[in-house]
């Protein structure tokens, strides 16, 4: 999931908490809130009552009776005044049942009792529990509306924050990651941002790409003159053995054993020449600017190795599609590759065997060249390591092991895909897999 | 033919040397950049060989000099670095070839005499092999009046031969001079039997090929 979504998601759902929390406790705290407001209210009114006593004497209220009573039009509040003998509850506020012309009504009731010239007193006033929680309702839902819009609104504000926030992170990747082709022309200048994180994650990107540019130079300076270093002394040696093979006093043995130095000789020049060859490969030392027609390249290859088809007397069937072309490619290098496919396609196979090269483009624009041969074969758990150099299985003189080592880095290179099936004794099939032919 | 050999490693340099004026050529030496330039001073040459790895100057700027100096001069450039720009450059300066080390002496005296071939137009490029004419250029060989219908690959091995005449050449040598870097010699030096063998097939239709011999265990050689 992205961090954007995530970080919307979360502050989302806190918020729908938050919400939710607060429209449960809502009517515990209106209630709450009322009856405290009632309470106050119905203090102030005994207070009332009790000052009028003072000034104006018990009989402004009782006027010679013994008790006192009145209640409002709708029975909403209701006050009573009246002798005592004795006291139960003194100074209590509740809330309980009174019946008032036949109705029972619940009210929260205020009870005081006080003295008045030696005669004991007890006052009530109530007021109807539906009128404290007549706005517990519209309370309820205006809460609603106005937290439902506050959620949405900061949510909104919260989702443009947020993607601001994270911009210098999709600049990151985007500079540092994305954008750079290895091998690193130049690193790029750090990004503008405020957040010390990303400005921690960039300027680490930035001396990776530094170190491993470091790096990359430095080894592409060792290719270049180990290349020097190994290839002069045996140029050297070369000449040296060939102008002594032209010397014209020399018998029999001396001539083979001087060719046989010359061959081996030769051996050593070939892994040093395939070793720096995938060295300069992997340190992108080739152009990739050829545009390849695949069939001509093939029908090329094949011609170069018709006599090893012939000595095995080996039927090649090649049926590939002729349009197809591969940009962005490095012509000698492709070569290369599919020389060395083939070239082992005829090398593992058998007496009169078969070598069959087709094609298939897909729907999705990936292209796929499979070399299909009547072989001896891999075994299942060789298959992963035939690209590894110096890996050869079937030692019977020929290779260093190297050719696919240089068929894998030159796919690398290239973005191409290898797919090997293998059955021991029937064959093998390579497919080299093109992600797009444009 | 006067060549010059422009190389710092002296063991090489006098290899080449030796291999050359036996081949014919009059040769001389420069292991520096300066010693080639007073060299180039003191007189014209036909060839210069030159290795880019000098110790006092970049080979590259050597040749841009020397072009000037010596315009009718044919280069070769000869380097162990095998970088790809090199060799571009090196052309695009009016190297007429560029052989990577390590190399064989064959392969440069071929490429030499490919130059001059070149340099000096289609005349004169009939060579007699034996009762045979080898016309180089068109690469046709005849017998009289009768053109011989020879393989690509047939007349490349035997014209390297007869470049190469009175050498001993291994089997090894010349399937890399027609296979080139994909040569594989435990693997093709067979072939090289089989097409000398179609050689002397077709040869022998029109007339004898004793110069064409064979050294056991070796390889062959075009004796004349």
């Amino acid at each position: 999931m992205k961090l954007l979504t995530k970080l919307t998601l979360t502050s989302t759902l806190s918020k729908i908490a938050t919400v939710i929390l607060f429209i449960i406790l809502l009517p515990v705290l209106i209630d709450r809130v009322a009856f405290q407001s009632t309470n106050r209210l119905l203090k102030q009114q005994a207070k009332k009552v009790m000052t009028n006593i003072q000034t104006n004497g018990i009989d402004y209220y009782l006027q010679g009776d013994s008790t006192y009573g009145s209640y409002t039009l709708l029975r909403e509040e209701y006050i009573s005044l009246e002798r005592a003998k004795h006291i139960y509850s003194p100074d209590t506020i509740q809330t309980a049942q009174r019946i008032i012309e036949g109705d029972t009504v619940m009210y929260r009731i205020l009870n005081q009792a006080f003295e008045y010239n030696d005669q004991l007193y007890e006052l009530e006033i109530g007021k109807t529990i539906a009128s404290i929680s007549q706005y517990n309702g519209p309370l309820q839902r205006i809460a609603l509306y106005v937290l439902g819009l506050l959620t949405i609104l900061t949510l909104l504000t919260d989702i443009s924050f947020t993607r601001i926030l994270l911009k210098p992170l999709q600049t990151i990747i985007q500079t540092k990651l994305i954008n750079p082709v290895f091998p690193f022309k130049e690193i790029p200048s750090p990004i503008r941002t405020t957040t010390i994180d990303f400005k921690y994650l960039d300027n680490s990107l930035i001396e990776l790409m530094k170190r491993i540019k470091e790096d990359f130079d430095r080894e592409r300076e060792f290719t270049s003159n180990a290349s020097h270093e190994l290839m002069t002394p045996i140029g050297i040696l070369q000449t040296k053995m060939e102008n002594l093979l032209l010397l014209n006093d020399l018998d029999e043995t001396a001539m083979e054993k001087i060719m046989e130095m010359m061959k081996t000789l030769n051996r050593l020049k070939k892994i040093v020449h395939s070793l720096l060859l995938i060295s300069r490969i992997e340190n992108d030392q080739y152009a990739r600017q050829d545009t390849i027609q695949p069939g001509r390249m093939i029908g090329e290859i094949i011609q170069e190795l018709t006599h090893r088809l012939e000595d095995k007397n080996i039927r090649m069937t090649v049926v590939l599609q002729p349009l197809v072309t591969l940009r962005k490619m490095n012509h000698d290098l492709l070569f290369q590759l599919f020389y060395n496919l083939i070239n082992n396609a005829i090398r593992y196979n058998k007496q009169d065997g078969g070598i069959h090269i087709s094609d298939t483009l897909t729907v999705d624009g990936s292209y796929t060249v499979s070399i299909r041969d009547t072989g001896i074969g891999i075994d299942p758990s060789d298959i992963d390591t035939i690209f590894n150099r110096f890996r050869k299985k079937n030692t019977d003189g020929e290779g260093y092991g190297l050719g696919l080592s240089i068929v894998k880095s030159i796919a690398d290179y290239h973005g191409i895909k290898l797919k090997v099936v293998s059955e021991v004794g029937t064959g093998t099939t390579v497919s080299v897999i093109f992600s797009s032919v444009a | 033919m006067k060549v010059l050999i422009i190389e710092d490693e002296r063991g090489m340099a006098l290899e080449m040397e030796d291999f050359l004026v036996k081949a014919g050529y009059l040769c001389d030496l420069a292991f520096t950049a300066k010693q080639a330039r007073q060299l180039m001073e003191e007189s014209p040459y036909d060839f210069i060989l030159l290795d880019l790895g000098l110790p006092d100057k970049d080979g590259l700027l050597v040749l841009e000099d020397a072009k000037k100096s010596c315009p009718e001069a044919s280069y070769i450039i000869l380097t162990a670095r095998g970088k790809l720009e090199d060799r571009i450059k090196g052309l695009d300066l009016g190297a007429d070839d560029y052989l990577p080390k390590p190399f064989s002496l064959l392969e440069l005296q071929s490429r030499m005499q490919a130059i001059s071939r070149r340099k000096s137009g289609l005349k004169g490029n009939l060579v007699a092999l034996g009762d045979f004419t080898v016309n180089l250029n068109t690469r046709m060989i005849s017998y009289g009046d009768a053109d011989i219908d020879l393989s690509k690959k047939e007349f490349d091995l035997l014209s390297y031969m007869l470049l190469n005449k009175n050498r001993p050449l291994t089997r090894m040598q010349l399937s890399e001079h027609i296979w080139g870097s994909f040569s594989d010699d435990d693997y093709d030096s067979n072939y090289i039997d089989v097409h000398i063998k179609n050689i002397r097939k077709k040869l022998t239709e029109h007339g004898t090929v004793e110069w064409l011999q064979t050294i056991r265990g070796v390889g062959y050689k075009i004796k004349l």
